[in-house]
């Protein structure tokens, strides 16, 4: 089963993420920040990083570069919820590989088509133009 | 004194100078002709008397000598005496005039001044008497027995009765004739003062006319000529203070114009910088100290490279020869200031062009702005625009999954379906309270918000405003501390707006405090006015940015508070709406111990209200 690790301060997504991918057939761990979700990586990776930006205690983007940083063994995908458009507010993520944005609101029908495409080995689903 | 009478006085003292000076140089003519004449009386009788003997010259006793034949025969007035004198110096015969002793003199020595002629000084009891002396050798069968002597009166200044009458004689035409040169001369120079008047005249600018005049002949030709010279004179110098008249207009009109072209240009809002075409600042207004840095004066007629040193504006002001860049173009360019972090400066370049010609090019002309304010205003809208996106979206987002998991999850599960509904109302409810946030920024900024005001107290106002703050957003491992006066005046205020102004001071308290960290409000009251104050010890607010916080959009750059979500509107709205009721929100803040936000309300200015209210 693959697991998939989702760091949101805002509960609601957390709770309606959890449910609808669980009941796609993944494992699904959530944290409340960034700081909680380096803790379950450093236990384990995941297959999937699924990250909010605006967290208290360890932001989005501060737990991706952590993780560039310290985890050049990591394998696992990061998507990126992100209610910012503007290419500058995506500066941050130019030297982070394997890590795509996802713009809010999120789709969990297309969210799930990506994890699945992703997982198929379908990498064209998920690639963000 | 009349011109005339000194023009009188004058003349006669200079006749009086004529005649002291004529009588000078008479006698002093005189005296200088008597001593030649006893010079050379004198040498010519010694050489004379040198020639004969001893005895010739020294007479037996009672007879007379030589000596005295010539004292009688002298005719020359000046003769004092006569002696003959041994070598030894001692006198062998003498004869005087009058009252005249022969003065001692010593006896020369050397033979070849034997001969020659002195001037000698006698002491008498009554004066001073000094004599022209000659002498020569005396020989008696070719041995030298002595000498003769032959004294003659020095000329002096005197003048004796004798001279009277010829001094009268000479005096008298001169008397006679100054009146008469006095009396022609003003008559000659009678025309002279009608002249000097009509000079007068000229002087103060009043015209004349032709001098009338009647004197000689050639003075009236004289004057006929040179009364045309003045007319012509007169003319040429009214022509010419026409002339001067119009240039001092013309130059007045120019100065005028000039100082208010310059005026223009010096209050121009922006700094203004002409480049000729040799690349060189012919023209710089005083704005360019201030967005520049350099004084106007100091890079006149200085190249670019001259007076500025930041390798992004030389670009903009060198762009090449002016002759390169013809074409009619604009070229603005925002430059950031290294050393001024908040200065943006923009820079316009217009090429000038030859009037009439617009291929041929004058020189740049260079408009400087300082845009830091709306690139500062810009970059907050900018970035609170991505904050209300963000604050708009994570409502959406959850609404959005909430709604598409319903499709699924809902139909089969009533709790969820519960759940689903009640998270969509929330969210629904907090998307309606920051667009009407938004809203309300809007509205108080285009002044269409009018405070509603009703009495109210102050304790149970604040307590509840706490209570409820602090029960939503107790999730920070804070102490809480409400210390309100439960007998406090009743203040008149708009309830509504003035709980958004608490709720915002407590939220970023409660936001930007530090964990274990206490969050308090007080309230105190005075004689005339009431404190509100909320404190926290958070992370605290740099001096740099306590003037700005009340600023709408601003947000620290402090990385602690960066992490928070806000959008820089809390302060603001707070302070709005502290000042529509007359108060005063201020702060003061350390870093990294906490912050401490102050309402001060006057209590007068309530019950002015109140009566005006009413």
């Amino acid at each position: 089963m693959k697991r998939i690790v989702i760091a949101d301060d805002e509960p609601h997504v957390l709770r309606v993420l959890k449910l609808s991918l669980e009941k796609e057939g993944y494992a699904v761990d959530t944290c409340a920040n960034g700081k909680e979700a380096l803790a379950r990586l450093e236990q384990e990776y995941p297959d999937i990083l699924i990250t909010d930006i605006q967290m208290p205690k360890m932001t989005g983007e501060e737990l991706c570069l952590h993780i560039e940083q310290h985890m050049p063994d990591r394998n696992f995908l990061i998507f990126v919820l992100t209610s910012r458009t503007e290419i500058e507010h995506r500066e941050w993520s130019r030297e982070i590989h394997n890590l795509l944005f996802l713009e809010k609101p999120v789709s969990i029908r297309n969210l799930v088509e990506k994890l699945n495409g992703y997982f198929a080995g379908m990498t064209d689903s998920w690639r963000i133009s | 004194m009349q011109l005339n009478q000194r023009f009188g006085l004058t003349m006669i003292i200079a006749t009086l100078l004529v005649m002291v000076a004529t009588v000078y140089i008479l006698f002093d003519y005189q005296r200088d002709n008597r001593a030649e004449l006893a010079r050379a009386q004198g040498l010519d009788l010694v050489r004379l008397l040198g020639g004969m003997s001893w005895d010739e010259l020294v007479p037996r006793p009672g007879r007379k000598g030589f000596l005295e034949i010539l004292r009688q025969g002298q005719s020359n007035p000046d003769f004092a005496y006569g002696a003959v004198v041994g070598i030894d110096g001692k006198v062998a015969t003498e004869v005087t005039r009058s009252g005249v002793i022969v003065p001692p003199g010593d006896i020369v020595d050397e033979p070849t001044n034997w001969l020659g002629q002195r001037v000698l000084t006698a002491d008498n009891a009554e004066r001073q008497q000094h004599f022209i002396e000659s002498y020569a050798p005396l020989f008696e069968a070719g041995v030298h027995r002595g000498f003769v002597r032959l004294g003659y009166f020095q000329p002096e200044f005197s003048l004796s009765q004798y001279e009277m009458p010829f001094l009268a004689t000479l005096m008298l035409p001169i008397f006679l004739l100054v009146p008469l040169f006095y009396f022609m001369l003003r008559r000659e120079i009678r025309p002279l003062k009608h002249i000097s008047e009509r000079f007068e005249n000229l002087a103060e600018q009043v015209g004349f006319n032709q001098v009338e005049l009647q004197p000689s002949q050639a003075l009236s030709d004289f004057m006929e000529q040179f009364g045309s010279y003045i007319e012509a004179t007169q003319t040429r110098i009214e022509a010419l203070n026409k002339e001067h008249d119009d240039l001092t207009m013309s130059s007045k009109l120019l100065t005028y114009k000039n100082n208010r072209v310059d005026a223009i240009l010096q209050n121009f809002p922006d700094a203004i910088l002409v480049i000729d075409e040799a690349g060189e600042v012919s023209y710089a207004n005083g704005k360019i100290e201030r967005l520049l840095g350099v004084e106007p004066q100091a890079i006149l007629g200085k190249k670019t490279r001259e007076w500025c040193d930041d390798p992004k504006i030389i670009p903009l002001l060198t762009l090449g020869d002016v002759k390169s860049n013809l074409q009619a173009n604009q070229d603005t360019v925002q430059v950031r200031f290294d050393d001024h972090s908040e200065k943006s400066v923009q820079f316009n370049v217009y090429p000038l062009f030859v009037p009439n010609d617009e291929t041929r090019i004058l020189g740049r002309l260079v408009v400087v702005r300082d845009v830091s304010e709306s690139h500062l205003m810009r970059q907050r809208q900018t970035e609170f625009i991505s904050h209300i996106s963000h604050e708009l979206k994570t409502p959406l987002n959850v609404l959005s999954m909430y709604s598409e998991s319903l499709l699924t999850e809902g139909a089969d599960n009533e709790e969820y379906r519960i759940e689903a509904v009640n998270v969509i109302h929330d969210e629904v409810e907090r998307l309606s309270t920051l667009i009407n946030n938004l809203l309300a920024i809007n509205q108080y900024e285009l002044g269409g918000v009018v405070a509603q005001r009703k009495h109210v107290r102050m304790h149970e106002f604040l307590e509840d405003a706490f209570k409820n703050i602090t029960q939503a957003r107790g999730d920070k491992e804070l102490e809480y501390d409400l210390d309100i006066p439960r007998e406090m005046s009743m203040v008149y205020i708009d309830k509504d707006l003035f709980r958004i102004a608490i709720n915002n001071l407590l939220t970023n308290a409660i936001k930007y405090s530090k964990p274990g960290g206490t969050v308090s409000l007080s309230a105190s009251e005075s004689e005339d006015s009431i404190e509100i104050v909320v404190s926290d010890e958070g992370y605290g607010i740099a001096e740099s940015d306590i003037k700005q916080i009340f600023n709408k959009f601003f947000r620290s750059t402090d990385d602690n508070i960066r992490k928070q979500t806000g959008h820089g509107l809390g302060l603001s709205l707070a302070h709005q709406i502290v000042m529509m009721h007359h108060g005063d929100l201020s702060c003061t803040s350390e870093p990294g111990k906490g912050s401490q936000f102050v309402i001060r309300m006057e209590k007068v200015s309530n019950q002015i209200i109140d009566a005006a209210a009413s």
